[in-house]
């Protein structure tokens, strides 16, 4: 697989998680980026102040030099203020440089060697006032004078000077520091932002497609459902025919098989006519000889034993006839059935309303005289109607009622209660008896052609439940059986509402 | 029958060929009886060699004809002598097993005289057949012309 084709494989939701978790880490570098320029911004702010502290510091100074000076010159007393004034800034400003500064040791060292000299500035200051006060104008001046008071200044400069440029290179060093963060901050964005764009295009494409894979398989459905449909209609087609074959098989059978019978019946017949005109003969011979004997009284005997012979030959004959012409008739009525059955399978359906509660209290009504014979009871609750074959449902449901009265229990009263009920596209009618049941075994036998259940005391070929089942099927619905031995049965029959176009209908 | 009428039984089952012959004579009827146990048989004796029906002009059929045969439909059969000039007045009985409607129907359709479904029960077809022959001698068969 190409990884191109591999990528588009991941899903939108993969995609989107992915986006979602670099969306988290970029907020997170970026935070801590933020924090960092931050206090690179703060610690340049701090060098700043520092700076302007020490510039402050060396003007304050200067200033009460100045006014020292001023008095020193004129003896005025407004400089006398001035210069109390300054002289108090510097003292601030040394405490609030000395609490700046307290961080930075080399800075603190400085500090330590000009904070002595800046005091000794100051008691010069005070010392050449105080003379002049005292109008010790030579004194003062010589204080002003002296160069290692001249030297003290330029050692503060010095100081100062190196406090300054020490700030300056901590202020480069800090920017850089700040400058460096914001471009973190700035690359990780740029990489984030084409990051999640990346990935959104991808979730958008991915999405597209599976957008467009899912009208694909709703295209696909549609077209398999049309698909379905045909291929149900195809097979309902199929199975017709193939039952259409079985019926044509089953009618040529039964046909062919009937043909040799009609011969086999037919000699049977012609047979036993020969036997007759052959004893008939022997008769007339008989007669003829005893005219001619009938002077001779010994033969009497003889004659009684001929006729006992031609007596038992003609009960051996007629019992072999019995043989031939009642397994005949039994072997016609099987074919029979199954031509009835099958010709039953090639009648068309005409469908049509039928009125079924009516048509079951007819059919009651024709064997109620048979029922008031066994003392059993139909009970007919309100069927609901159908659209199907009229002769079909006769047939069906003759055959159920007959049935029940047939396997009645004896000795007790029988009660045969129909009743039916409709879903959407069926209807269910039960026939329900109080009879002698069927054994579980035999649920699916009773159905099958030729065979029969319990005690075979009733007449019977064992054919009606086999067609009553075929009927029932060809109509497009189902029936079954449900028994407890000894205590009655339910034949459930369930059938479409409607019958079924595709089953073969009346042109 | 007033004239020597040939009675032509086209029927593949020897021994339903046998029951019919020995029941139409018990009803008296004593003219000629030819069984043919296939329809190619029957066809050229009818139609002679050329198939034109030629050969039978001037004699007088009458065509008992089973519908089951091994080697053609009885179908075909009646439908040739009915489409054939000389034959077409020939009467043809259908006796066979068949009682489907449509066959029936067809049957007639194409000119079929009388239609009669053997029963399936001995005594019954005994008695069909018997009753067939007395028919047999009271009707008018026209020769071949």
């Amino acid at each position: 697989m190409r990884l191109s084709t591999r990528i588009r494989r991941i899903p939108p939701s993969v995609l989107l998680a992915i986006g979602f978790a670099l969306m988290v880490l970029i907020s997170i570098f970026a935070g801590f980026f933020a924090y960092q320029s931050q206090q690179s911004a703060a610690r340049v702010a701090h060098t700043l102040a520092v700076e302007g502290e020490i510039s402050d510091l060396l003007l304050a100074l200067r200033v009460a030099e100045s006014a020292e000076r001023g008095f020193l010159i004129t003896e005025d007393e407004v400089f006398l203020t001035r210069h109390a004034e300054a002289a108090s800034a510097v003292k601030r400003q040394l405490i609030q440089l000395t609490a700046l500064v307290s961080d930075n040791e080399s800075q603190l060292a400085r500090l330590r060697i000009l904070r002595p000299l800046i005091e000794r500035r100051l008691a010069d200051f005070r010392a050449a006032i105080e003379l002049r006060r005292q109008n010790r104008v030579e004194a003062a001046n010589d204080i002003v004078r002296r160069t290692e008071n001249r030297d003290a200044m330029v050692r503060i400069n010095a100081v100062a000077r190196d406090m300054l440029g020490e700030e300056a290179a901590l202020y480069r060093e800090r920017g850089t520091e700040a400058s460096q963060s914001y471009m973190g901050t700035f690359i990780l964005m740029g990489i984030g932002g084409v990051f999640i764009l990346v990935l959104g295009l991808m979730a958008l494409l991915a999405l597209r497609r599976s957008d467009r894979e899912r009208d694909e398989a709703q295209q696909e459905l549609i077209e398999t459902n049309e698909n379905l449909e045909s291929l149900v209609a195809d097979r309902s087609r199929d199975l017709i025919a193939a039952n259409e074959e079985v019926q044509r098989f089953a009618y040529i059978v039964s046909h062919d098989l009937r043909s040799p019978l009609v011969n086999i019946m037919g000699f049977t017949s012609e047979l036993e006519a020969l036997r007759d005109q052959i004893f008939m003969q022997m008769a007339t011979l008989r007669q003829n000889q005893n005219v001619k004997d009938e002077t001779e009284a010994e033969t009497e005997e003889a004659q009684d034993s001929e006729e006992a012979t031609e007596d038992e030959l003609y009960t051996d004959f007629d019992e072999a006839l019995q043989f031939i012409k009642n397994s005949i008739s039994k072997m016609d009525k099987l074919i029979s059935a199954v031509l009835t059955l099958s010709r039953q399978g090639r009648r068309a359906f005409k469908p049509e309303f039928v009125d079924m509660t009516e048509m079951v209290d007819d059919l009651t009504g024709t064997v109620a005289h048979q029922a008031g014979e066994k003392e059993a009871e139909f009970k007919v609750e309100p069927l609901p109607n159908i659209y199907s074959d009229r002769l079909a449902l006769e047939q069906i449901f003759s055959n159920l009622i007959d049935n029940s009265l047939k396997y009645l229990r004896p000795g007790v009263p029988g009660l045969i209660e129909i009743k039916g009920r409709e879903t959407p596209l069926q209807v269910i009618y039960e026939v329900r008896d109080n009879g002698r049941g069927i054994e579980e075994k035999d649920f699916q036998r009773i159905f099958e052609l030729f065979r029969r259940s319990g005690t075979q005391d009733t007449p019977g070929e064992g054919i009606g439940l086999a067609h009553v089942r075929a009927l029932v099927r060809r109509m497009g619905g189902d029936m079954k059986v449900e028994s407890v031995f000894g205590e009655g049965s339910v034949f459930t029959v369930t059938l479409p509402k409607k019958l079924p176009k595709n089953e073969r209908t009346a042109e | 029958m007033t004239q020597p009428v040939t009675i032509i039984m086209i029927e593949d089952d020897e021994g339903h060929g046998r029951l019919i012959e020995k029941n139409i004579r018990r009803a008296g009827v004593n003219n000629e009886i030819l069984p043919f146990q296939n329809g190619s048989d029957a066809m050229n004796f009818m139609f002679g060699s050329d198939g034109t029906g030629q050969t039978s002009k001037g004699r007088a059929y009458l065509v008992l004809l089973d519908l089951n045969l091994p080697d053609m439909s009885g179908i075909d059969i009646l439908k040739k002598i009915k489409e054939n000039e000389h034959l077409k007045r020939s009467p043809v009985i259908v006796l066979t097993t068949t009682d489907d409607e449509v066959e029936i129907q067809r049957c007639y359709d194409l000119g079929c005289n009388v239609y009669i479904t053997k029963p399936v029960n001995y005594e019954s077809f005994a008695n069909a057949i018997r009753q067939l022959g007395l028919f047999f001698s009271v009707i008018q068969v026209p020769p071949a012309e």
